[in-house]
């Protein structure tokens, strides 16, 4: 790689860049799946190539390759080069980068157990062992998946910059979907849409424990057949953890990406109501109201030791005692707002150029317990698991379903609903937010399917939180 | 690029390597370009190449595969050995009974030169020209231009060979006020097709005539979508219904609906890889050639697209629309087209006594699949429509409809049809529609 890198440094810097950076990755990626008592798919993919973003007469410019050789390094560099070039041509300044600590490193991932160690059979076995625990009668549709990723990742700049980094990522997931020929509901664990992740060995495999809580979700689904739709009107909602994710994800993830406020992806994922005017003075959220971007936690999936322009992986605040204080930034963006830069860069993969992502967003544990969550409401609804997701292109108004709801009467856990759902404007939605279950409650959930940018770029970003509580919120929109 | 002598090569020699029952290989190569642009300069401009090979065997019925991204003789060797080892590992799938078998047919490419060797230089030619008209109206000028050359090769051990070219090219304007927004995109496989001028035009004027919206309360409306808002309403239908795979797993609304009317009458929808109205590759990545397939013959539901897993399962024959194998989304419409009307645009609007005329969807997301229950927002673009004329912009909605239940309630399809290409391509006419539901409303 060594040679690589020296070659495209000095070719771009031969070419005219004043600045340029190249990141290397080779990956390795085992998904298994399995669909009513079979195995569906297993897929082993490897991939290796290396891209070049510089900085050419003022303009970006970025091209990659697959060919890891030196004369390849060369070429590419002085594409990206000429590439600049032509974005130089309509420049209305020249791009500028904040000023950091550049940093040489080298830094493995320790995990318990190494998933590509694991024998495939062992795999299969425990996922036709959930298979099995979710086969009750009127299910058509049982699924159950395990994905593994390793990667080893090398990045060097013209500042001087040499970062080598490994990222293994362990998930698993199981889901059914029930019928009585007329609709259909669907159960999944521990979240939907593939599970759960985390910068984990096969032990956070272990650690899910599919295989028990195969009946438990094959019988809801069974149930909520029957169940009564989720009432509409406007109530109490406690959201439980995987679906709180999400509504950190949407409501506060994305629009508090800077590239998005500075109009940079106007073009495709929207802008944001968070509008550079707005930091530190404006109420997000109730007072309880704490989100942190936090790289730095181990396990995270969302977390890192350096980002992809080399800044180490840092924990802000985003919002401090309900105030808006921070966005999710870039080198060059921090320094468009005179900010500190705080290392949110990432691309999914060698072929794409880094751009503004999540890390660990999270909502800080609060200190209620879950019971005294539902002691607090005297008629609402329990909500979990996410089903569908929908917001606006600056991030307002917002829709969430999910797949299995619970009214609350009286402080207690009632009937089961069907069909929950919700809606609100973002920040008169975190303004009602009146508790927040403790650390006891607290996890880091992966979402390994995040969507941004042009070309679309999907991220593994992960946000930790506890379940929480909403007042007054617009429940059952479901036409 | 590699070219075809030399793509056919690595997958002949991949099956040669194989002791497997059956052996499949598939390569993908591309050389891919975009110039982004935002807040009138080009921000984030890209390019790259790179390749995919991915090898499926069976043993019987135990089905194996993996994937890499080169094709030196080494790592050949070593893809086989994988696919093969996992294949050994694996445990039987019952509904496996073949790869595709070949079929003959003379593949034609969709490629064009002048797009394939688009340069960064000509991408910032245009770029510059929509920037211009922007700036000289004081507006913010955002979007892409996108230029892709392809080249896709399958080959099987059962004699399946097939090699194609495709190129494609997009480009998309937002343009930005302080109080609106608007777009236009345009996609074809020849560069020169792009027509510039007309996406110019119509991103601006969208964005021009929106600025300053009002708020109205959300409640049924008639609406008139342009292509770009029906044919995301279309997509969703690609996924949640029209395909063997959401049939099997009961999501599809057209379980046991096959040969009844389900909408009204104007719809008629077919998936036709080979219409000049569609940016396609002549086969699937499983070799197999695309046929066209009817979902609904003026409202009656006729049939569903298959790959060849779906098709053996229930005795019938792939239709051509696989997804690179191993694949959860699989099969999968990557050529609906939509027939058109009679009408226009104009006609619409002027038989609109009180309604809402949509740009654009955006975020839409099906909540209930098996009634085809989507919600999303509006984007870029929504006015009312009062006495048979636009008379304001309107601040954006949130709607939650039935799919199915707005094409039994469409009034007028339009002869002008768009072709909107993300990832697959839809090709769709201008809508009216009555009683669309918006349940909700946002600031801007």
């Amino acid at each position: 790689m060594q040679e690589i890198v020296e070659s495209a440094l000095f070719a771009a810097k031969k070419a005219g860049a004043s600045y340029v950076d190249i990141r290397s990755i080779q990956r390795e990626e085992e998904d298994i799946t399995t669909k009513n008592g079979a195995v569906d798919a297993i897929k082993r993919t490897s991939s290796k190539g290396f891209g070049v973003r510089v900085i050419a007469n003022g303009g970006w410019g970025f091209s990659s390759s697959f060919i890891a050789t030196p004369e390849e390094g060369e070429r590419v560099a002085n594409e990206a080069v000429q590439i600049a070039l032509a974005s130089s041509k309509t420049k209305l300044e020249d791009a500028k980068m904040s000023d950091f600590k550049v940093h040489q490193d080298r830094v493995p991932q320790p995990v318990k157990i190494d998933p590509f160690e694991v024998p495939v059979t062992k795999k299969i076995m425990i996922l036709l062992e959930a298979d099995k625990a979710m086969n009750v009668q009127g299910i058509i549709v049982r699924k159950s998946s395990m994905h593994f990723s390793k990667e080893w990742k090398t990045f060097a700049s013209s500042e001087g910059a040499y970062i080598e980094q490994e990222r293994i990522v362990s998930g698993a997931g199981i889901s059914v979907v029930a019928t009585d020929g007329k609709e259909m509901q669907v159960r999944s664990y521990p979240g939907s849409f593939g599970g759960d992740y985390q910068r984990k060995g096969f032990e956070f495999v272990e650690e899910l424990d599919l295989v028990s809580h195969g009946k438990e979700i094959a019988e809801q689904s069974i149930k909520l057949l029957s169940a009564k739709q989720c009432p509409s009107g406007t109530m109490d909602i406690v959201l439980g953890g995987s679906q709180m994710a999400l509504q950190i994800h949407e409501s506060v993830g994305h629009p508090t990406e800077l590239d998005r406020v500075l109009g940079e992806e106007a073009s495709f994922a929207g802008t944001s109501f968070l509008t550079a005017d707005k930091l530190g003075t404006f109420r997000y959220g109730s007072d309880i109201m704490n989100i942190t971007a936090d790289a730095t936690i181990p396990e995270a999936l969302g977390g890192f030791a350096y980002d992809d322009e080399g800044v180490k992986a840092k924990r802000v605040y985003l919002v401090k005692d309900g105030i808006f204080v921070g966005y999710l930034n870039s080198r060059e963006t921090a320094a468009k707002l005179g900010l500190e830069v705080m290392g949110a860069m990432r691309a999914d993969n060698w072929n794409k150029m880094p751009i503004i992502r999540m890390t660990s967003i999270n909502l800080e544990p609060g200190d209620k317990t879950f019971d005294e969550l539902i002691k607090g409401v005297d008629h609402g609804i329990l909500m979990e698991t996410n089903k569908s997701w929908s917001i606006d292109q600056n991030r307002l108004n917002f829709q969430f379903g999910t797949e299995i709801g619970w009214e609350i009467k009286n402080g207690k856990i009632q009937e089961m609903v069907k069909n929950p759902t919700y809606t609100g404007i973002t920040y008169e939605f975190w303004r009602k937010c009146d508790g927040i279950a403790n650390k006891d409650f607290w996890h880091v959930w992966g979402v390994p399917n995040c969507g941004k940018g042009e070309p679309i770029q999907v991220m593994q970003v992960s946000h930790g939180t506890a379940p929480a509580r909403f007042r007054d919120i617009k429940v059952g929109v479901l036409k | 690029m590699i070219g075809k002598e030399r793509v056919l090569d690595i997958l002949k020699n991949v099956i040669s390597l194989s002791n497997a029952d059956q052996t499949e290989a598939l390569f993908m190569g591309d050389e891919s370009h975009l110039t982004g642009f935002a807040n009138n300069y080009i921000h984030r401009n890209v390019g790259g190449k790179d390749c995919s090979l991915s090898v499926r065997v069976a043993i019987g019925k135990n089905v194996g595969s993996a994937m890499v991204n080169s094709f030196s003789e080494e790592v050949v060797k070593k893809v086989v050995h994988d696919a093969i080892l996992i294949a050994k590992n694996q445990r039987e799938n019952l509904d496996f009974v073949s790869f595709a078998k070949p079929e003959q047919r003379k593949d034609r490419d969709f490629f064009v030169e002048a797009t394939a060797n688009c340069t960064p230089e000509l991408r910032a030619e245009y770029v510059s020209k929509i920037l211009s008209k922007t700036k000289a109206k004081g507006f913010i000028g955002s979007g892409k231009f996108e230029t892709n050359a392809l080249e896709v090769g399958v080959a099987n051990s059962l004699g399946v060979e097939r090699y194609t070219k495709l190129t494609i090219s997009t480009l998309k304007s937002v343009v930005l006020t302080d109080t609106s927004s608007g777009y236009s995109e345009y996609s074809s496989v020849d560069v020169n097709k792009i027509p510039l001028d007309d996406i110019i035009r119509e991103s601006v004027k969208v964005a021009e005539k929106s600025q300053n919206p009002v708020s109205i309360e959300p409640g049924k409306y008639e609406v008139i979508l342009t292509p770009y808002a029906l044919a995301e309403l279309i997509g969703s239908l690609c996924y949640i219904a029209l395909n063997a795979r959401a049939m099997n797993e009961g999501m599809s609304f057209l379980i046991g609906q096959i040969g009844k009317k389900v909408l009204g009458e104007s719809i008629t929808m077919l998936d036709d890889g080979l219409s000049q109205e569609t940016i396609s590759l002549p086969f699937d990545f499983e070799g197999v050639p695309k046929k066209k397939v009817m979902f609904f013959d003026k409202g009656v539901a006729k049939g569903v697209v298959y790959d060849t897993l779906t098709a053996y399962k229930e005795g019938k024959k792939s239709t051509g629309h696989s997804l690179p194998q191993p694949n959860p989304y699989s099969p999968y419409p990557m050529n609906l087209i939509m027939e058109g009307g009679e009408s226009s645009r104009e006609k619409m609007i002027s038989h609109v006594e009180k309604g809402l005329y949509v740009q654009r969807f955006w975020y839409t997301n099906p909540m209930d699949p098996r009634n085809t229950v989507i919600t999303g927002m509006t984007r870029d673009g929504l006015f009312l429509i009062e006495n048979g004329k636009i008379t304001k912009p309107v601040k954006n909605m949130r709607f939650v409809e039935s799919i199915a239940t707005a094409l039994n309630n469409v009034l007028e399809l339009s002869k002008e049809r768009k072709i909107i290409y993300d990832m697959a391509s839809v090709t769709v006419p201008y809508a009216r529609i009555k009683d669309f539901t918006f349940t909700g409303k946002t600031e801007f």
